[in-house]
C-alpha cells in the first residue's frame, strides 16, 4: 500500500470512529448520568403544566455547560435558539435533582433569544434547557454535568 | 442592604446594527434557604426573585431566579444595537430589597 492510499483509508476509519462515538452519544441521550425524570416531571407541571412526554428535543436549542464542574455552587451555562427572535416566548432552566429543580425562567421581547447565568447544582443531574416558542412548543437540550462538590448544602 | 448592580455592554460601543452583549452581575448572596450555618441553623432564603430589564421604556427581559442560580449571578442577554438608549434594571428580593440601577448603551 502506498503512502497516498493509506492516508486516505485511514482517514476515513478515523471519520468512522468519530462518526459512531457521536451517534453512541445521541443513543445515550435516553439515560444521562444522575437522571431523574420522575422529579423533573413534577417540576415541570408546577412551572410549566406540562410534562417530560411534552418536551419535544431539538437541535435548535444550544446548551452550554461543563461536563464536569468541580464545585457545584457556580457553574456557567449558556442557552441559545437557532430561531427568530420573534417566536421564542421564554427560556426556563431545570436541573433534575435539585431541591428546587427550577433554576430560571426568563421571558424575553425584542432581545435574541439568548440567556447566560451562572447556577448552583446540587449533585451530578443533566441541566434541561427548555425554550417555550409563541406557538406553545416546548423545545429541550439536556447535558449531564457532574459535580464533585454539591453547591445547595 | 443596598444590592450593588454592575451593567456592562460588550463591545463598550456597537456599532449600529451589531449584537450587543448585556452583562448584569448583581451582588447578592442568593441564598437558597438549604444551607446550615456552623450553628447547624438553616438559612433563611434571600434569592433575587425578580429582574426586570428595560431598554428605552420597554421591557426586553424578565428574570425569574430561583434558590438554584449562584451567589453574585451574572445575567447575561445579547440584543441588537439599533438605536442608543438607556438600560434600566430593576430587581426584587426574598428579603423585601429592591432598588434599580441604569446604564447607558452608546453607539459607536
Amino acid at each position: 500500500m502506498d503512502r497516498r492510499s493509506f492516508l486516505k483509508t485511514s482517514a476515513g476509519a478515523v471519520a468512522g470512529a468519530v462518526l459512531s462515538s457521536s451517534l453512541a452519544a445521541a443513543l445515550a441521550q435516553g439515560g444521562l448520568e444522575g437522571e431523574d425524570v420522575a422529579k423533573l416531571d413534577a417540576a415541570l407541571q408546577k412551572a410549566l403544566g406540562k410534562g417530560y412526554k411534552d418536551l419535544e428535543p431539538s437541535k435548535d436549542v444550544k446548551l452550554v455547560a461543563p461536563t464536569i464542574a468541580e464545585s457545584g455552587a457556580n457553574v456557567p451555562v449558556e442557552i441559545e435558539a437557532a430561531l427568530p427572535a420573534e417566536e421564542v416566548k421564554a427560556i426556563h432552566c431545570f436541573c433534575d435533582k435539585n431541591p428546587t429543580p427550577l433554576l430560571f425562567s426568563v421571558f424575553l421581547s425584542g432581545v435574541a433569544p439568548y440567556y447566560a447565568t451562572r447556577i448552583r447544582i446540587a449533585e451530578t443531574a443533566p441541566v434541561r434547557a427548555v425554550v417555550e416558542t409563541k406557538d406553545g412548543k416546548l423545545l429541550l437540550a439536556s447535558q449531564s454535568v457532574r459535580v464533585t462538590v454539591g453547591g445547595c448544602g | 442592604m443596598p444590592v450593588q448592580i454592575l451593567i456592562r455592554f460588550n463591545p463598550a460601543k456597537p456599532k449600529a446594527g451589531d449584537d450587543v452583549r448585556v452583562q448584569i452581575v448583581a451582588q447578592h448572596p442568593m441564598e437558597p434557604g438549604t444551607r446550615k450555618d456552623a450553628n447547624g441553623k438553616t438559612i433563611p432564603a434571600n434569592y433575587i426573585t425578580e429582574l426586570n430589564v428595560i431598554f428605552d421604556g420597554q421591557t426586553v427581559a424578565q428574570i425569574r431566579p430561583t434558590g438554584g442560580t449562584s451567589a453574585n449571578p451574572l445575567f447575561a442577554l445579547k440584543m441588537k444595537a439599533v438605536k442608543a438608549g438607556q438600560l434600566k434594571v430593576t430587581y426584587k428580593d426574598l428579603a423585601g430589597d429592591s432598588g434599580e440601577k441604569t446604564a447607558d448603551l452608546a453607539l459607536a
